[in-house]
């Protein structure tokens, strides 16, 4: 997009302005903001410990397939996994979304673009599941 | 002027940082489904497959992988915490320093961690 320049906006601090009269009208867009803040902070933990075992707590080198067998061993450790696959498959396909709708701007290539990463993330999703599920 | 250029301070380099890092977990997330998964097809494939991880310029990648995490798992909080605290923004600079801070040093301490291994195998 093209803009000139405009002038700046008052020197008031978006804490200063007067609080919405009412509350904004519930969408989809809403349950987005809030599954992101949600999901987010669960991935904080399941991610960020996801990562110490399998790279400060073991050395990456020795996490072969007796020790996912081993760990998988346990269906706890499964659901860990699964909730790690899920919840970090949708935070990042709803944040690509968000991509998406800034950059894209054609509709046809947004719509294309959508549909290749849905379509992307529901197969790898049923892969990864059934992976977890069946070993 | 450049339109992708939205003043260019620190809450806009917060912003680009945060969805480049999450773009970037984001499309190693979609390969590690499929590295994992032929856990199930064969062991032996996982392993040879898997045996890359270990590799020093994947060491070096999982470096960066971790900072992309801490920055984005942080930098993500910061964001919440001025969702649910409006007053909170007025401290925004602050917190982003802090985030960077563990970003540099949680990436400094586990990668000694990671490439330790790789330098001293001997120490295993």
């Amino acid at each position: 997009m093209t803009s000139t320049l405009e002038p700046r906006a008052p020197k008031t601090s978006v804490v200063d302005q007067p609080r919405l009269q009412r509350r904004p009208r519930v969408n989809t867009e809403v349950w987005s903001w809030y599954f992101m803040r949600v999901s987010g902070l669960v991935l904080l933990f399941l991610a960020l410990f996801h990562f110490f075992i399998t790279h400060i707590l073991n050395d990456v080198a020795t996490t072969d397939a007796t020790f996912v067998a081993k760990r998988w061993d346990n269906p706890l450790w499964r659901l860990y996994d699964w909730a790690l696959l899920a919840l970090g498959l949708f935070h990042g396909t709803n944040g690509v979304r968000f991509i998406m709708n800034d950059y894209i701007v054609v509709p046809w290539k947004r719509a294309a673009a959508k549909a290749f990463v849905y379509g992307l993330v529901l197969a790898l999703f049923a892969y990864g599941t059934l992976s977890i599920v069946t070993f | 002027m450049n339109s992708s250029v939205y003043r260019g301070k620190s809450g806009q380099w917060a912003f680009m940082t945060h969805r480049v890092t999450g773009f970037l977990v984001f499309c190693f997330l979609l390969m590690h489904v499929i590295d994992v998964s032929l856990v199930n097809v064969n062991p032996h494939l996982y392993n040879d497959v898997h045996g890359i991880y270990g590799n020093v310029f994947m060491r070096i990648f999982e470096i960066g992988l971790l900072g992309g995490l801490v920055f984005h798992s942080f930098n993500g909080l910061r964001i919440i915490a001025y969702d649910f605290f409006p007053g909170a923004i007025k401290r925004e600079k602050e917190m982003l320093t802090v985030v960077v801070f563990l970003t540099v040093v949680l990436m400094i301490v586990g990668g000694w961690i990671i490439l330790h291994p790789y330098f001293f195998p001997e120490s295993q």
